[in-house]
Order: C-alpha cells, then sequence, then structure tokens
C-alpha cells in the first residue's frame, strides 16, 4: 500500500515540476504566435529544449540577497510558494479507478472527504507566500506587489468560495473523486447548469494565479514584476512557475473536476455520455481529463495574452458587486432547485 | 463648438455576454494562425536601406569626388591628393556642425613638398547621436554614413573609429553599394516578407 503512495507522491511531484517548466515553452509559443513571432526557435526543434536551457541559467545565476532584507522571510516564502500549490494536486483525480492484477488502484493521492477544503486551504496559503517575499526583500516594488495581491485576496477568496459552493452542492459531497463519480452518475456536467458559477470559477482562477487581466502583483510595466524583483536566479524562477503554471494546472484541474466532469467524456445533459476516443479503452479517462485540463490553460493563455490590466479598485468593485451577487444568487436558486430534482 | 465624441457604453448584452472580451479575443486567435513576420535575426539579417544611419566612414579618392567642390577646397588648403587615400581636407566643418564637438579629433600634417594631409581623425561613437549633421556639412562628400548596424564591442577604446578604420569603411562601402540607388527600401526579399500586408497602393 504504501508502495502505491510512494510511487504516486512520485509521478505527482514529477509531473507537475516537469510540466511546469514544459509550460514556460508552451506560454512562450502561444505568446509569440498571437504576436506574430516564432517564439523560441534556437535551443532544439523549434525551441523545444528551451526550458533546460532556461533552467540551466537561472541555476548558474548568482544569488543576490538584498542587504536589509529578512533571509529567513525571504527563503521561507519560495517554499510557502511551493509546497502547497504541489500539495493540491493531492486531492485531484486524474482518471477512473482501474486495477494491475489485484490491487486496484484510484489515480489521486489521497481521496479525503474534504478535498475541496484542503484546496481552498492551499489556496490561500500562497499569498502568504506573496505577502513574505515582498515584506522579506525590503523594496519599495516588491513591497507594493505584495500589497496589492493582499488586497485583491478580500475580493477573489470570497467570490470563488461562493461559486464552488453550487456544484458542492449538486454533488452534495466535499470529496474531488466523488464529485466527478456523481456528475457520472447524474448524467450532467454541472458546468451546464452552473455556467455563472463557473464563470465566476475564471475571474477568481485568474486573480488567484497573478494572470491579466488581475496580474496587478507583478504589473510588470509599473512594478517591475512586483514581489519577485529582488530574488535573483532560481530563486526567482520558481515564483513564476508556481503562480503562473503549478497554480494555473492545479485550479484549473478543480474547474475540471467540478465542472466539466473530470474524467468523463463529452456530456449530454441529463440522457448520457458520448465517446469519440471509446478506443483508448481504460485510457480514454486520462485523455480525456488531460484534454479539458490543456483546454483549460490554453483558455487562460489565450486571455492572458489579449486583455489589458485592470486597476485594483476596478478588481475589486467587479468581485463585490457583480461577482458576489451573481454566485449568491445562484447559490440560493441551486439551493432551492436541486433537492427538487435530485432528492 | 466643439462636438464631443465619447465612447458608447456598452450595451447591457455585450456586457452579460463580455462581448467586448469575445472581439478581443477572436483578434488574437486570428493573429496566432498567421504566418509570423519576424526575421530570425542572427542567422537572417535584413540590408538596411541606402540612407541607413550607421557607422561613419570616409570615402576615398577615386576620381568621383563632386566637382568642382572638391578642386576648390584642395586648392585652396593645399591639399595631396592621393587615390585610394581619404578625401578629407581638414576643414573641421563636421567637428562645427555636430552637437557634440568633443567626440572628433581631428589634425592634419605638412608633408615635406608643403602640402597637407589629415593625420589623425578619430570619432567618438559613444557621444555620437547619430544625427548626421556631419554628414551634411561635409563639403567635399568624404564623412558619410555607412550600414553598418551591430556595433557592439569588447571595450569603450573599440568604439573609437581612426582614420584607417574610416577609410576601410569607406573603401568598402564604395564597393558594395555606392552605385546603389538612392531609394529609401532596398529591393530586398526579406524586407518585402516583413511588410508583404500592406503592399502600399499608389494613386
Ligand atoms: S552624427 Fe551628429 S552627433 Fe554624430 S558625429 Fe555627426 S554631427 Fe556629431
Ligand atoms: S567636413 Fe569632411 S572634409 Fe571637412 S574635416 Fe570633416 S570629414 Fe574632413
Amino acid at each position: 500500500m504504501i508502495a502505491v503512495i510512494l510511487i504516486k507522491v512520485l509521478i505527482i511531484v514529477a509531473l507537475v515540476l516537469g510540466l511546469g517548466a514544459f509550460l514556460t515553452l508552451v506560454e512562450r509559443k502561444f505568446a509569440g504566435h498571437v504576436q506574430r513571432r516564432p517564439g523560441p526557435m534556437v535551443v532544439g526543434w523549434h525551441g523545444l529544449l528551451q526550458p533546460l536551457a532556461d533552467g540551466l541559467k537561472l541555476i548558474t545565476k548568482e544569488d543576490l540577497f538584498p542587504s536589509m532584507g529578512n533571509r529567513i522571510l525571504y527563503n521561507l516564502a519560495i517554499i510557502l510558494a511551493l509546497v502547497p500549490a504541489a500539495l493540491v494536486f493531492a486531492v485531484i483525480p486524474f482518471g477512473p479507478e482501474f486495477s494491475i492484477g489485484s490491487i486496484s488502484v484510484k489515480p489521486i493521492l489521497t481521496d479525503v472527504n474534504v478535498g475541496l477544503l484542503l484546496v481552498f486551504a492551499f489556496g490561500s496559503m500562497a499569498v502568504f507566500a506573496i505577502a513574505l517575499a515582498g515584506w522579506a526583500s525590503n523594496s519599495k516594488y516588491a513591497l507594493i506587489g505584495s500589497m496589492r495581491k493582499a488586497g485583491i485576496v478580500i475580493s477573489y477568496e470570497v467570490v470563488i468560495t461562493f461559486a464552488v459552493m453550487g456544484p458542492i452542492i449538486l454533488a452534495g459531497t466535499l470529496s474531488t473523486y466523488e464529485i466527478v463519480q456523481n456528475q457520472i452518475q447524474q448524467k450532467l456536467w454541472y458546468i451546464w447548469v452552473q455556467p455563472i458559477a463557473f464563470i465566476v470559477y475564471l475571474f477568481a482562477m485568474l486573480a488567484e494565479t497573478g494572470r491579466v487581466p488581475f496580474d496587478i502583483q507583478e504589473a510588470e510595466a509599473e512594478l517591475v514584476t512586483g514581489f519577485t524583483v529582488e530574488y535573483g536566479g532560481m530563486k526567482f524562477g520558481l515564483f513564476p512557475l508556481v503562480e503562473w503554471y503549478v497554480e494555473v494546472l492545479s485550479l484549473s484541474a478543480i474547474a475540471v473536476v467540478l465542472f466539466l466532469g473530470g474524467w468523463s467524456p463529452i456530456n449530454i445533459p441529463f440522457i448520457g455520455f458520448v465517446d469519440p476516443l471509446f478506443f483508448l479503452g481504460p485510457f480514454s479517462g486520462f485523455v480525456w481529463f488531460i484534454l479539458k485540463l490543456s483546454a483549460l490553460f490554453l483558455l487562460t493563455l489565450w486571455i492572458h495574452w489579449t486583455l489589458p490590466r485592470y486597476r485594483i479598485d476596478q478588481i475589486t468593485q467587479i468581485a463585490w458587486s457583480v461577482m458576489l451577487p451573481l454566485t449568491l444568487v445562484n447559490l440560493v436558486l441551486t439551493a432551492i432547485i436541486a433537492p427538487l430534482i435530485w432528492r | 463648438m466643439v462636438k464631443r465624441v465619447f465612447e458608447k457604453p456598452l450595451s447591457l448584452m455585450e456586457r452579460v455576454l463580455f462581448l467586448d472580451f469575445m472581439k478581443g479575443l477572436s483578434i488574437t486567435i486570428r493573429q496566432a494562425f498567421k504566418r509570423t513576420i519576424t526575421t530570425h535575426y542572427p542567422y537572417e539579417k535584413l540590408k538596411p536601406p541606402k540612407r541607413f544611419r550607421g557607422f561613419f566612414g570616409h570615402k576615398v579618392i577615386n576620381g568621383k569626388e563632386p566637382q568642382p567642390a572638391f578642386t576648390e577646397w584642395v586648392e585652396r588648403f593645399k591639399i595631396a591628393v592621393e587615390p585610394g587615400k581619404s578625401r578629407c581636407v581638414v576643414c573641421l566643418l563636421c567637428k562645427r556642425a555636430c552637437p557634440v564637438p568633443q567626440l572628433f579629433e581631428i589634425e592634419g600634417e605638412k608633408l615635406p613638398d608643403g602640402k597637407r594631409r589629415v593625420s589623425i581623425f578619430n570619432m567618438n561613437m559613444m557621444l555620437c547621436t547619430f544625427c548626421g549633421f556631419c554628414v551634411d556639412a561635409c563639403p567635399v562628400d568624404c564623412l558619410f554614413q555607412s550600414d553598418i548596424h551591430e556595433t557592439a564591442s569588447y571595450s569603450r577604446k573599440d568604439a573609437v573609429l581612426d582614420l584607417s578604420t574610416l577609410e576601410k569603411i569607406g573603401k568598402d562601402w564604395q564597393n558594395r553599394r555606392e552605385d546603389e540607388p538612392d531609394r529609401i527600401w532596398a529591393d530586398d526579399n526579406a524586407r518585402m516578407r516583413l511588410w508583404y500586408e500592406n503592399s502600399p497602393k499608389l494613386g
């Protein structure tokens, strides 16, 4: 049993960090083509080995530290950013249960019954990393950046919690694995009945991961990448890696679980599932999960490279005066209607 | 009477369905599937137009000097005319025209036969603004700006062009591009690729 768990941990850590590094290339390619440039082209075929070159460069760089900074907090911030973001993957179900020989394996690290609660607890911890990073570097740009992040936390954290409550009511459970199971049983992706919650979730996801249009804590035009400004080398590389890739991946995965039916194939509401990938047999679930995940990730990139940035007061205003009332109405309606249909 | 024009406020439909977002998103995705318009710089280089204002050179005496100006200045200053050497008549007009005159260091020398010629001509490119005033001032079409634009160097000293460098650049230029028609854009396929979309329609 422990061996299985260890293998799962290894696979997840390798996948998350390796994929995170590779996604930098995906993003640079995408950004390039949006702006009619080819992106990295030199290292490897069409720049395929660019992440390796970048990593090598970041590792060999000098490790600078601001003289008046706080070294303990400065280093703690990096750990605090990386660990919760990676831990979220512990409760993400990647596919249906399968069995090798006599052992049946759930492709989820721990199927705890408060999985979603854990996700949002970890998500809120990532904010501490940013706040600490800005405080510990003792630089005005870094501090402004982290204060801005702390400022918008109160807008999106509230909204995201209310947004996910709709699907939770429909599923009647907090366990991520069972939420997907319930969607399959009810023959319904929750996005069909919770479109507002889905949009609000996307909004909060962009805000949480510091993506455009809510990237005010980085704001490279005015704050020279904000809270990371005093970090150098790989320490600098870790922050965007965590924020822009690992967190986007984990939150997209949660969105897939909550709204898009996890590993289930294309859904026709209340009727059933159509699986054009049936020939993959037991792998089709995993492939569907990965397809949905990459679609959401690409959507994030697409939005990032299209829109301009909101001001902090505009973000707070949208969150509190538009998104929050919407989710509240959505929540009340769901709470009234859902029991009538399923219970 | 000023007519005030405001942006039209978003209608309710636009707000609810994020139509303005969609517009932006559709533009970026359409661009993403078009061909790229960049050149792969170190492997692929554009040829600058002939009028490009790059590093400087001294055109050398090859029988194509502007006449009668060149003969007049040579006679006035008793300049030694030697083919293959700089056309400079040490009039210092370039230094006069320059907004940063201290970047020039120009000296002449007297030969034993009483004639004169330029002996030192240093230009410190660290100070130059590449405005081209000196080129316009030169009465004998000696000083000019070439198409050399990759000018990074390892030390500040390398950024000072001395007389032999200037002459070398000048000879090279006269071989390569002197006879080209003086057009703003060179006929260059690489450049055409850059601008293939906006082929201008004249008339
Ligand atoms: S280009 Fe302008 S700044 Fe440079 S040397 Fe000539 S006159 Fe001086
Ligand atoms: S203006 Fe021309 S001829 Fe006169 S000193 Fe300068 S380079 Fe020589």
